[in-house]
């Protein structure tokens, strides 16, 4: 909070005399940019501070927390190029996010299409929906089992296993937003003189587009998630196969650093998706 | 669809409210006689052309029966005792109650028709029984014949322009004008050759305005989008439920001149709902007065039609006595309705 006060004034005139203090707390209004950033900054300097408090101390033993369960910051960083070099961490990160792409990118394909149609024919989803419910039901772990039976220890187990815990998912969100589109939408294309399967691809599925993708890049976040899960079991090479050997090898240092990385990975993910997402759909300014 | 919602009374019409309904008609019909007589007298002392411009003030009373002879085309719309109901049992709700008319077929001219009534009459239902849209269509009991024919469902025979702004908003203004040519099967650039020209019709610049999206447009722009996007089909009937409802006033004069300019060109049969008594004086040749629900048509009354801006015609005393007339209809109908509901 005092950051915030030391940072007001230095952030340029403000002819209006109402007090900073009277704008923060006014709803639904976006602070500036840079108060932004620096709130951010400071939730994650807040974490930090806190960790560099609870790890402080050059013998193990004067530390509030033993490293064996966390290390220091400073202990944390040293095992980046460990694992950068011998650990191969960059040959990690590219095969978990090919399985994510692969998994991920067929629920899209197959998901986003019959989600859209259940959406537009109301028949179509309620011959989907116990499927659906099931599908999103299920305990994930409990497809790790299944999918090795199924489908072997190889890439095909995991990227299927990202597939079916995933396309649920993408299907009703693709039906729930075809089904938000207005029905006005519907009956002026209709007295337009377009027929159903017109309406479908010039009006329902573009118009339920925008949404389909800000979901998307949220369940991209899940997938994610759920390609670590799948890694912990027969794995060669992927970030959770590192994270799980780190725990044979009592290196916390590690799975903390790989944590950190995994976090600002999805970020710039999630930064580029949104970059795409405004090219793509120019005329919705809210995204 | 505030037209559409439950009456509070869910009891069916008791004989004393019918015969007040009875009651009622007889003493507008009587009102309108009159009205018509001093109206006929006022005419014969005008100047030739503004007896001209004012012409026919006829009144007819509905339900008339078909008036024009077998040989003659079948007429542009005709609601044969039209009833519309929903739901059954004790929560039924009638929106319009065995609604009979006829708009005859003029060669070579379509008729503007403007529908007004207190809120909640029906009035939209009556435009979606036209169009063919669901849940108004079909009818429970009745008829709804678009030239001779029964309305099964809609089509770019009757363009409809909402209140509400519906232009596709991943399209750009050309490609929303062009939207029903490209359903068509017409060709790119003959299709958006043809949406030019309509953006410029309804007062838009093509150079300007063509290739934006509609979140960059002005509610009143988008109202001119939305008709181009209809009358570029050069549909035989043009349905238009408020279309003008949520602009600002000189906007919405502005579109009024521009409706009219654009009607002249056209043989389309335009039927235009609305709230405000003004706009259905000035744009129609008729109006057909609606009474409250369920719905049926109380009068229909002929009116001069638009030869003048608006801004200057609806100064007119001659105009505002119109106005002030349809007025006290509504008023009389809305009060009789809230005595009804006691």
């Amino acid at each position: 909070m005092n950051d915030g006060a030391a940072g007001g004034p230095g952030s340029g005139p403000a002819p209006t005399r109402e007090s900073w203090t009277k704008r923060l707390f006014r709803l639904r209004e976006e602070p500036p940019y840079w108060l932004r950033i620096l709130l951010g900054v400071s939730s994650v300097g807040f974490i930090l501070i806190v960790w560099a408090a609870l790890t402080s101390g050059s013998i193990p033993e004067e530390r509030a927390i033993s490293p064996a369960v966390l290390p220091s910051l400073g202990e944390t960083a040293e095992s980046l190029p460990r694992l950068f070099g011998e650990r191969g961490l960059i040959a990690s990160i590219a095969a978990s996010l090919t399985r994510v792409f692969l998994g991920f990118g067929l629920a899209c394909l197959i998901g986003i299409p019959f989600g859209m149609l259940a959406g537009a024919w109301r028949p179509f989803n309620a011959l989907m929906t116990p499927l659906v419910i099931f599908g999103r039901n299920i305990p994930i772990a409990a497809l790790i089992p299944l999918t090795l039976l199924w489908f072997g220890i190889d890439e095909t187990q995991k990227v299927m296993f990202l597939f079916i815990a995933t396309v649920p998912f993408v299907f009703s969100s693709a039906a729930s937003a075809v089904v938000a589109i207005h029905q006005r939408y519907v009956e002026t294309a209709q007295t337009l003189g377009a027929s159903p399967w017109q309406i479908f691809r010039k009006v329902l599925a573009p118009l339920a587009l925008p949404q389909v993708f800000t979901d998307n890049r949220q369940l991209f976040g899940l997938a994610f998630g759920y390609i670590m899960l799948a890694e912990l079991v027969n794995a060669k090479r992927g970030l959770g196969f590192l994270i799980q050997i780190s725990q044979k090898r009592s290196q916390p240092e590690d799975i903390l650093m790989i944590l950190v990385i995994i976090g600002l990975l999805a970020w710039l993910i999630d930064k580029t998706l949104a970059w795409f997402q405004r090219g793509l759909f120019p005329y919705r300014r809210d995204l | 669809m505030s037209e559409d919602r439950p009456s509070p009374s869910d009891a069916p019409p008791a004989d004393p409210e019918a015969l007040l309904a009875e009651l009622e008609r007889d003493t507008a019909e009587a009102l309108a006689k009159a009205k018509a007589d001093a109206e006929a007298e006022a005419r014969a002392a005008q100047p030739p052309e503004e007896a001209e411009a004012a012409a026919p003030v006829v009144e007819v009373s509905a339900p008339a029966d078909e008036t024009p002879a077998p040989e003659v085309d079948p007429p542009v719309v005709a609601f044969r005792n039209v009833t519309k109901t929903y739901g059954d049992g004790p929560k039924a709700f009638t929106a319009i109650k065995d609604l009979t008319f006829s708009v005859p077929d003029i060669p070579g001219k379509g008729e503007f028709i403007c529908v007004l009534g207190p809120s909640g009459c029906g009035k939209s239902t009556v435009l979606r029984l036209i169009a063919g849209l669901g849940p108004q269509h079909p009818p429970t009991i009745g008829e709804v014949l678009v030239e001779g024919r029964p309305v099964t469902g809609p089509g770019a025979d009757r363009g409809m322009v909402f209140q509400d702004y519906t232009s596709f908003d991943h399209m750009t203004v050309e490609d929303n004008v062009a939207f029903g040519l490209a359903c068509r099967g017409v060709g790119k650039k003959e299709r958006l050759e043809q949406a030019h020209h309509w953006i410029d019709k309804v007062g838009l610049s093509v150079g300007h305005d063509a290739r934006k999206y509609p979140h960059q447009l002005s509610g009143g722009m988008r109202q001119r989008v939305a008709i181009a996007r209809t009358l570029i089909l050069k549909p035989r009937i043009i349905l238009m439920d408020e279309p003008f409802g949520a602009l600002d006033p000189s906007t919405r004069m502005q579109m009024q001149d521009n409706l009219v300019a654009l009607w002249r060109d056209l043989e389309a049969t335009v039927f235009f709902v609305t709230h405000s008594i003004e706009e259905a004086v000035y744009l129609g040749d008729r109006v057909h007065i609606l009474s409250s629900s369920p719905g049926t048509l109380l009068r229909e009354i002929q009116v001069p039609p638009p030869d003048r801006p608006a801004q200057a015609m609806q100064r007119d005393p001659e105009f505002l006595e119109y106005v002030f007339d349809i007025r006290d209809t509504i008023e009389t109908l809305e009060a009789s309705r809230r005595a009804g509901d006691d």
